[in-house]
């Protein structure tokens, strides 16, 4: 699949910090000045990315939660009639993943992982979405946000068909798609949901900006969850944890996407998190350490750790922690550079 | 936020106005972008040609239609490659794919779309016929599972006719003065799920359910149903479709997943049933490609025992789906004998 990842939003707010900082003088030393002064911040607002302990790939995904994390799908990028267009190419596919030592679990998934691609657009982008069923149930991708009925996607797609789903990005905020069709907690718990996520025109400030979404999986279709994951793996986060700067701002991404269970919460150790409700304001609201999400409910969380070292995050609900919604931030030191 | 408080003296010192003067037109605020005029699909009015001529949608149409590609631009196997080829964004992503050359393409631009179209005549009549014979597939295999007491196992393949196809082919049976017959599988969903107690009350219902997808299947012409090269389009679907099924139903070497093995299990058995019927014709006209597909649909039949999958598969993906690709290629022998 086809996929250009564009240049972090960091790139285009240093854009713009230039642009501006040329206007701001009409020449001479008074530019240079603004000009070394604005690249001064830049460079000390500038958003450090820790690499990861492990990305070896899992067999039967070619992602990896750790990969998925920060792995955001800008589409292949075109300007039609003066407007951004945004081209995603999806396939429902079939594929097997091990969730742990006794469950191989069959996965509906858009190519090849669960979750699928994290699509991402700015406000006002056109969005094309070219979906290829081939999975043998009839599939379909509904997504949230603002669009006329058509494009709605509850209609069932037959395997072997194409539906363009084409509309607005609007409104700006944390969004998900996921398959409607009947039974839909089977078809979102076999994997078939991603997020989606509308940047507001006027960026948000500079962050290490991460997905992560809470599925559950009934692996013996009794209709309740044995298995719970952070993207799509159980436990992979405890095993595996998200290497992250001290003082350093996080901006969280969070979708709950748990079918049968009717909500969970989501609980960070050791810290407070702002709230930023689907991500529709430009700046969060509240504070806390615990938060409440319906299936399907998403809200943008920001922070940042004070102390190094290793700290939790899971729902609340513990049971639905230990089964495997869990993992784990390390905190590491900044450096005195 | 010290950074931004720096950041925003800086732009205060710029001053606003230049800011405004110099924002990018597409940075307006959202309350410009008019939803109203956006939200028709930019892709419109794109290929919305001046021909007056039906456009084939490349994303959708069946090789039939295809062919009308291939004769054209007298391309060899050109229809195959158009539907290996899928899906498309666009329609000179022919030439990008390297399905056709810029050359040929400009020959064939004012007949391609990848825009939904109505479909008409042959393309129309399988697709509906398809999606009628998927159903008839879930509600064999769930009369097996009836008999078999298992209401459980049952209840999904009465659900998927409504939830999977029944939205698809609604427009349709409505055109074609079908009755509704939505009310009655769901009915007799309701009845399965709370436990299928009242047998007597499931077989009827169950009864009333199958004959309504009959007569739906048999609105089309009796002759068009007994033609081999319509008939052979439809088993094709149905065996594609039994395909990812099967697929979808193992892991680990195990058959894991029932309801997908059941599934395909329908699907082959109408596909099966559908043969039958076009026997004779295939004697006469294509006894070769009989001899081939006789064969192999035989030797394929036999990954599905029973309704109740077996502990091992009998088959592997693999080679289900190399038995199903045999019998397309033979199809495709009898259907377009060139
Ligand atoms: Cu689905």
């Amino acid at each position: 699949m086809s996929k250009s990842v564009e240049p972090e939003k960091l790139a285009s707010s240093r854009r713009q910090i230039l642009k501006w900082g040329l206007l701001a003088g009409v020449g001479g030393a008074g530019t240079l000045a603004a000009f070394s002064q604005l690249e001064k911040i830049k460079l000390r607002s500038s958003v450090t990315v820790l690499p990861s302990t492990h990305t070896g790939a899992i067999s039967g995904q070619a992602s990896t939660p750790l990969t998925m994390l920060r792995d955001f799908d800008y589409g292949t990028v075109t300007q039609e009639k003066g407007r951004t267009v945004r081209e995603f190419r999806v396939e429902a596919q079939t594929s097997t993943i091990k969730l742990d030592n006794a469950h191989t679990f069959i996965t509906w998934n858009l190519n090849g992982r669960v979750p699928g691609p994290t699509f991402r657009a700015t406000e006002g982008d056109r969005i094309r979405v070219i979906f290829y069923n081939r999975a043998g149930h009839s599939h379909s991708l509904h997504f949230h946000g603002v669009h006329p009925a058509e494009m709605d996607g509850v209609k069932p797609i037959r395997n072997g068909k194409i539906m363009i789903y084409e509309f607005d990005a609007e409104p700006f905020g944390v969004q998900l798609y996921h398959c409607h069709v009947a039974p839909v907690t089977r078809h979102i718990g076999k994997g078939l949901y991603g997020m989606f996520i509308i940047d507001p025109k006027d960026l948000r400030p500079p962050a290490d900006e991460m997905m992560l979404i809470m599925a559950g999986y009934d692996v013996n279709d009794d209709k309740k969850n044995e298995l719970y994951a952070f993207n799509g793996l159980p436990h992979y986060y405890m095993h595996h944890p998200i290497a992250i700067q001290q003082n350093q701002l996080i901006r969280l991404y969070v979708l709950n996407m748990i079918e049968f269970d009717a909500a969970v919460t989501f609980h960070l150790h050791a810290n407070m998190f702002k709230v930023n409700r689907a991500g529709r304001s430009p700046q969060p609201s509240e504070e806390t350490d615990v938060i409440t999400m319906g299936t399907a409910e998403r809200h943008i969380l920001e922070f940042s750790y004070r102390y190094p070292g290793k700290y939790m995050f899971h729902p609340h609900q513990d049971a639905i922690a230990e089964a495997g919604c869990m993992g784990l931030f390390d905190v590491v030191e900044s450096t005195k550079t | 936020m010290f950074n931004l408080r720096v950041f925003s003296l800086l732009v205060s010192a710029v001053g606003l106005s230049t800011l405004m003067a110099c924002g990018e037109t597409q940075d307006s605020p959202s309350a410009s972008v008019s939803p109203s005029a956006s939200s028709t699909a930019m892709s419109s009015g794109m290929n919305h040609s001046a021909t007056g001529k039906k456009q084939i949608n490349i994303n959708g149409a069946i090789l039939s239609e295809l062919d009308k590609l291939e004769a054209k631009l007298a391309v060899p196997g050109l229809s195959n490659k158009i539907q290996a080829s899928r899906p498309y964004g666009k329609t000179d992503e022919l030439v990008s794919k390297k399905v056709i050359t810029q050359a040929q393409f400009d020959q064939v631009k004012d007949m391609v779309t990848i825009e939904d179209i109505q479909l008409t005549g042959e393309a129309k009549d399988v697709d509906y016929m398809t999606k009628l014979g998927l159903m008839k597939g879930h509600m064999l295999v769930a009369k097996e599972l009836l008999d078999l007491k298992k209401p459980d196992q049952a209840e999904p393949h009465i659900g998927h006719p409504v939830e999977e196809i029944y939205a698809d082919v609604e427009g349709q049976l409505n055109e074609r003065k079908v009755k509704e017959f939505k009310t009655s599988l769901i009915a007799l969903q309701d009845l399965v799920k709370a436990g299928a107690k009242d047998t007597a009350k499931v077989d009827t219902e169950f009864k009333i359910s199958v004959q309504s997808v009959e007569g739906a299947i048999a609105n089309l012409p009796d002759t068009q149903r007994k033609d081999p090269k319509f008939v052979l389009q439809v088993i094709n679907g149905l065996l594609d479709t039994a395909n990812s099924e099967y697929g979808a139903a193992i892991a680990d070497g195990k058959i894991s997943q029932a309801i997908e093995y059941q599934d395909s299990r329908g699907f082959v058995a109408y596909a099966n049933d559908l043969y039958k019927g076009i026997t004779p014709a295939m004697q006469k006209d294509s006894p070769d490609a009989h001899k081939a597909i006789t064969s192999a649909m035989a030797d394929l039949t036999k990954a599905w025992p029973a309704p109740i999958p077996p502990a091992a598969p009998v088959k592997t993906t693999d080679a289900v789906s190399k038995l199903i690709k045999d019998i397309e290629m033979n199809t495709q022998k009898s259907i377009n004998p060139s």
